[in-house]
């Protein structure tokens, strides 16, 4: 009976390729890989034919999904390799780890579905943090997964990362670089596990166990092998983090680790597997723990020989792919430059940075730009994992693949555009999907601001598959088991959780939008029930538009808008009571405020196209233009919005105006007021001439002081005007007065004519000389 | 014609009776660092490509500095991402041509002499570019009085760098490659690629022995260029050379040419403090970024490149001033005249910036004071 410990880094190509190599000369008849027990049930799945990596072991909490962790694998995982060694072999593959039971009952609440993305995925937890916070932990804690120990929960250990030690021991600054070299790169693996066991053995001879809980898993490591002992088998295989690889090799007694692992609490926990990207294994999507270039490693692996010159060769097809000009002559000379670079920096290859600076210099002339693009295609090498169809899932998780089928969306980890034509029944359903799916809090699509010509016949959504969807779907799970169940369930439960109007008649857009009939009746009558409460106008009027829309434009979906009508109704009628009290007493800022609502309520009206309610909509406007008391932005956009249904004729605004603009009213209300009716387009109010020369007169008439203090009022009053615009209206009224008017004529006349007189006084002084200068000779006095 | 013939019968000349290292104003850089070169190859037991004085490593050791073995210290030539030194190395080991690219004063030539003084002692064979520049500069031209009197021979040729390098297997250097016309750069291509260059006339041809190599150095700040063709292009692996990332690598570089300067042109005034330099390069790096140090303050941008070479001429300039005018140290007033110069390339535009930057900017900031006064008198 003999133990044989491989201490390895997770996702390392080189460790992967001698753990392979040893196991085929072990001939063990029992393999241990540290992961979650857990996942036992769903291990043999790994060999089956569909299964294609990356993908991940999803452990989670079936009560509370957003409990979950992580465990990726990609073919050049060594846990992977050995796991299918075993499988293949048909000889005994256990997990050996702590299980998820107990870690995730250590940690009751994590705030948030990423969490467990950055923290826990223990085969990936570093040996030791320096200390760093989270964010710069991402670093750390890759750097050292070789490592293998560190919980989440002792971010803020300071202590020496003992592989830096052996790093530096070696010259190296970078420990990262250095594993790199020693071991991943190696071609000769003899003794390679040995070495790695000898070093770490010297790294822990004076380092105790990180914390409870790393004590805590290994001691059950060291349990499990001791139950492989005991059943019997000959030559057990221990694959685990180089940084344990100590601690397995002779179990020893059970007691002191009994006494660890006794008293530990457990929750339930669901074990699947699920498809994982490439990019997920990389650091860069703020992933913790992994791998900076997953894209070499997998060549590394793949790679049979001359690994340089298929890199380089790769590069040079993607860059030609993208219309940059690369000759077989650069790629030798980039094979050879990089060869050289290797050489002065005493490797035995080149490494990836060798390669990277060739390809650089040689390919793209020292041009950095294109270096993106191989760094995302080809370091990285964007793919998504496939899992086969067995593996356990929930059953949204299969109607959702199910409805995937059928609607021919396959999930990709690009970023694809879809053009839904509304009116072809595949296209609806598939946009009715991917709003279901984004009430569930997954966005597996984002809609796209449509411009004008498509219309409301056509959605555009920008659709991007991503890993986490998985989790999210398990957690939707306990809406229901099919996606529309799921959603109208959780629909309804939001609308009822919330309080505001605006928010739930949202919510009802994006039903309607999901088509879910059982959601929308709900919804509708608790908009119902919270209108009748609702003391706020703001939020009656706020609810209107959405509610508009969907009336308007519902039945394009096959939505009946007679379930709405009637809701609108109950809300207009509330508006109507509710609008006059509210506009009372408002001060500038409210005033704006409630300028939006009247819009919003004008658009919704103008919208539905109902003689009944535009009447009565537009007797309240005249209600509160003439009510005395009301903030003068209101009283102007009234005026505006009957002006513009023609509700007032040219003597009527001229009296308002007049009106609003007299002496007596106070100036900031009239200047209030003026850019109540001048908001919004410039054109319109270009041919009342009334209102120009009211407010000409009212200008002319302001003390300089009142002017200066109105002149931002009235600034802002004109600067939305386009510049044609504001020229047309200068023009305008600079002509004011030569205008053959019939109405203000006697009015404003007795003041003109006393300017005009005061103007020729002055203006005759200046007539000799102009007379001199134009050679005339000058008549009358 | 003649012209040509006479200024490179002369220039071999100069080759050939080398005035005393110590006379000289600039000496070249095999010369002025004749020691650690020589301390280098005694330590350097590495493989060395053919012909090389040195190996890739220690040529590495002699452009980024450091200490050998026996205790001997190199000082850094190159203050910057040693990568780019590596890179460039190693394509000289490859035998293919480097291209140095970059702004003007991001020490592109003193790279290119330095790699070429360490890896075959010479940094002489140099063509410098210019829109003049013909192919007799490049390839070989012709005695022609004995031309007239022998008809063409060996000892009618008049050899080129080029060639030079070429015969003897060192490192010919193109200065301002891009100056040069591009039918003219076309006749680089046999020569970088079969490494031979023809003599029809003669009915023979010089092949370049093991060694030789084509360092060229070109910017890419200034218009009116002759781009390289993609035949050409492909031929040089491209190094760029950027500006300094950090003030405090900028501040060494400057301090440490301008010791070194100030030392071969024998100036009188003491050391300058780095207080001065460093307030030099703050000006520099500010007004070349656009932006204040502290990231608070915007300013415009002058039209000139304000390199670190520029920088570097400033501080110079300040110290003759000082140790001729003034009382032997740098004071902002020896400064200003150079600062001005330096930033004001054009005289409308760039005197607004100027004095908006000394407004804004210099007037405000703790202790500069003197230098605003200065700059306010000169201009």
């Amino acid at each position: 009976m003999s133990i044989h410990v491989f201490g390895i880094r997770h996702h390392g190509p080189g460790c992967a390729r001698s753990l392979r190599v040893a196991l085929e000369e072990l001939q063990p008849d029992i393999v241990l890989v540290e992961g979650p027990p857990d996942a036992q049930e769903v291990l043999p799945l790994l060999i089956h034919e569909e299964m294609q990596p990356p993908v991940a072991l999803l452990i989670y909490s079936p009560e509370e999904p957003k409990r979950a962790v992580y465990y990726p694998f990609t073919h050049f995982s060594p846990e992977w390799q050995a796991l299918r060694y075993a499988l293949d072999r048909q000889i005994p593959a256990r997990f050996m780890d702590l299980p998820q039971a107990m870690q995730l009952a250590k940690h009751p609440t994590q705030p948030d579905s990423t969490a467990p993305l950055e923290d826990d995925i223990p085969g990936e937890h570093q040996a030791t943090t320096t200390g760093q916070q989270k964010t710069s932990a991402a670093r750390i804690n890759t750097a050292t997964a070789v490592a293998d120990a560190q919980p989440p929960s002792s971010p803020d250990e300071q202590q020496k990362d003992p592989l830096a030690l052996l790093a530096e021991a070696a010259g190296y600054s970078d420990h990262e670089l250095w594993w790199e070299q020693q071991i991943e790169q190696r071609r000769d693996m003899t003794n390679l596990f040995e070495g790695i066991l000898e070093a770490m053995s010297a790294l822990r001879a004076d380092t105790p166990p990180k914390d409870e809980e790393e004590a805590q898993r290994e001691a059950y490591m060291r349990q499990t092998i001791r139950a492989a002992q005991k059943e019997g088998f000959e030559r057990i295989a221990v694959v685990c983090g180089a940084w344990h690889a100590p601690v397995l090799i002779s179990p020893g007694p059970a007691k002191a680790d009994t006494a660890l692992l006794s008293g530990l609490k457990k929750i339930k926990t669901a074990a699947t597997w699920i498809p994982w990207t490439n990019s997920r294994l990389s650091y860069r999507s703020g992933y913790g723990a992994g791998v900076t270039s997953p894209g070499w490693y997998e060549h590394l692996w793949t790679a049979p020989d001359r690994i340089s010159i298929r890199w380089s060769t790769r590069a040079a097809h993607l860059l030609r792919e993208q219309g940059l000009d690369v000759s077989s002559a650069s790629v030798i000379e980039a094979v050879r430059l990089a060869e050289a670079l290797a050489a002065l920096r005493d490797r035995a290859m080149p490494g990836l940075i060798d390669l990277h600076e060739a390809i650089e210099t040689v390919l793209c002339n020292g041009n950095p730009s294109p270096m993106a693009l191989i760094r995302d295609k080809l370091e990285i090498g964007e793919r998504l994992g496939q899992v086969p169809a067995e593996a356990p899932t929930v059953p949204l998780q299969r109607d959702l693949e199910v409805k995937q089928r059928r609607l021919r969306l396959k999930p990709s980890t690009e970023i694809v555009t879809l053009d839904l034509d509304l009116r072809k029944e595949t296209d609806r359903a598939r946009g009715q999907l991917l709003h279901q799916l984004r009430l569930l809090n997954i966005p597996w699509g984002e809609l796209q601001q449509v411009s004008g010509k498509s219309g409301t016949f056509h959605e555009v959504w920008k659709v991007q598959w991503q890993v986490e969807f998985a989790v999210a779907i398990i957690e939707a799970n306990i809406w229901g088991n099919t996606v529309e169940t799921a959603s109208t369930a959780f629909a309804c439960h939001k609308a009822e959780e919330t309080e505001e109007l605006p928010a739930i008649s949202e919510l009802l857009d994006k039903v309607i939008l999901a088509a879910l009939p059982g959601a929308i009746d709900q919804i509708l009558s608790i908009l119902q029930k919270r209108a009748a409460v609702s003391a706020d106008v703001h939020h009656l009027m706020g609810a209107l538009p959405p509610l508009a829309r969907v009336a308007r434009y519902g039945d394009v979906r096959q939505t009946r808008a007679e379930q709405i009508l009637p809701v609108i109704d109950g809300l207009f009628e509330r508006i109507v009571i509710g609008l006059p009290g509210a506009c009372s007493s408002l001060d500038d800022d409210a005033a704006q405020h409630m300028l939006q609502s009247i819009d919003k309520c004008q658009e919704s009206v103008s919208l539905l196209n109902r003689d009944q309610q535009r009447a009565e909509w537009q007797h309240t406007l005249r209600q509160l233009m003439e009510k005395e008391g009301i903030h003068g932005l209101v009283r102007g956009r009234c005026c505006r919005l009957l002006l513009e249904q023609h509700m007032l004729d040219e003597e009527e605004l001229q009296r308002l105006t007049g009106l609003a603009l007299s002496l007596a009213a106070p100036a900031p209300q009239a200047a209030a007021w003026v850019e109540g009716v001048l908001r919004g387009s410039g054109m319109l109010m270009l041919h009342q001439d009334g209102l120009w020369r009211a407010l000409d007169r009212w200008l002319s008439n302001l003390t300089p002081e009142t002017f200066e203090a109105l002149l931002p009022i009235l600034r802002r009053a004109f600067s939305n005007f386009q510049p044609p615009e504001r020229r047309a209206m200068g023009e305008k009224v600079k002509n004011l007065s030569t205008l053959p008017t019939a109405i203000t004529g006697k009015q404003g006349s007795s003041a003109e004519h006393g300017q005009d007189i005061l103007h020729q006084e002055r203006a005759m002084s200046v007539l000799p000389v102009l007379a001199q200068i134009m050679g005339v000779t000058l008549h009358g006095n | 014609m003649t012209t040509v013939d006479n200024t490179q019968t002369n220039h071999t000349d100069n080759n050939n009776e080398k005035a005393a290292p110590q006379d000289v104003l600039r000496q070249h850089a095999e010369q002025q660092y004749a020691e650690e070169l020589a301390e280098l190859a005694k330590v350097d037991n590495r493989q060395r490509p053919p012909n090389w004085q040195l190996s890739p490593w220690a040529v590495r050791t002699y452009l980024m500095g450091g200490t050998l073995p026996n205790g001997f210290a190199i000082s850094p030539k190159y203050i910057g991402n040693p990568r780019l030194i590596e890179i460039a190395v190693a394509t000289l080991a490859t035998d293919r041509a480097l291209l140095l690219y970059g702004l003007p004063g991001t020490a592109k030539s003193w790279v290119s002499e330095h790699l070429s003084a360490a890896i075959t002692g010479n940094s002489t064979l140099l063509i410098q570019g210019t829109a003049g520049t013909d192919e007799q500069a490049i390839r070989y031209g012709w005695n022609y009085a004995r031309l007239l009197v022998e008809g063409p021979s060996q000892a009618a040729l008049v050899v080129s760098p080029m060639m030079q390098a070429m015969q003897a297997g060192k490192i010919a250097r193109i200065e301002e490659l891009t100056r040069i016309p591009s039918e003219v750069q076309d006749t680089l291509i046999t020569i970088l690629s079969e490494k031979t260059l023809p003599v029809p006339e003669l009915n023979t041809e010089i092949q370049a022995n093991k060694g030789f190599n084509v360092i060229a150095t070109a910017n890419n700040r200034d218009k009116g260029v002759n781009e390289l063709s993609s035949a050409l292009m492909r031929r040089f692996n491209t190094v760029i050379l950027p500006l300094p990332d950090s003030m405090e690598e900028e501040v060494e570089i400057v301090d440490r040419r301008v010791a070194s300067l100030g030392r071969a042109l024998e100036l009188p005034a003491e050391k300058p403090a780095l207080e001065e330099i460093r307030r030099v390069v703050t000006v520099f790096r500010e007004l070349r970024s656009g932006v204040t140090i502290d990231g608070k303050t915007k300013v415009k941008t002058p039209s000139g490149t304000l390199s670190t070479a520029e920088a570097i001429s400033v501080i110079n300039n300040g110290l003759a001033m000082a140790g001729y005018y003034g009382d032997g140290t740098l004071r902002s007033h020896d400064l200003a005249a150079g600062l001005t110069g330096a930033i004001i390339k054009d005289p409308v535009q760039d005197r607004v910036v100027w004095l908006e930057y000394l407004q804004t900017v210099v007037k405000e900031r703790d202790g500069w004071k003197d230098l605003y006064r200065a700059c306010n008198e000169v201009l």
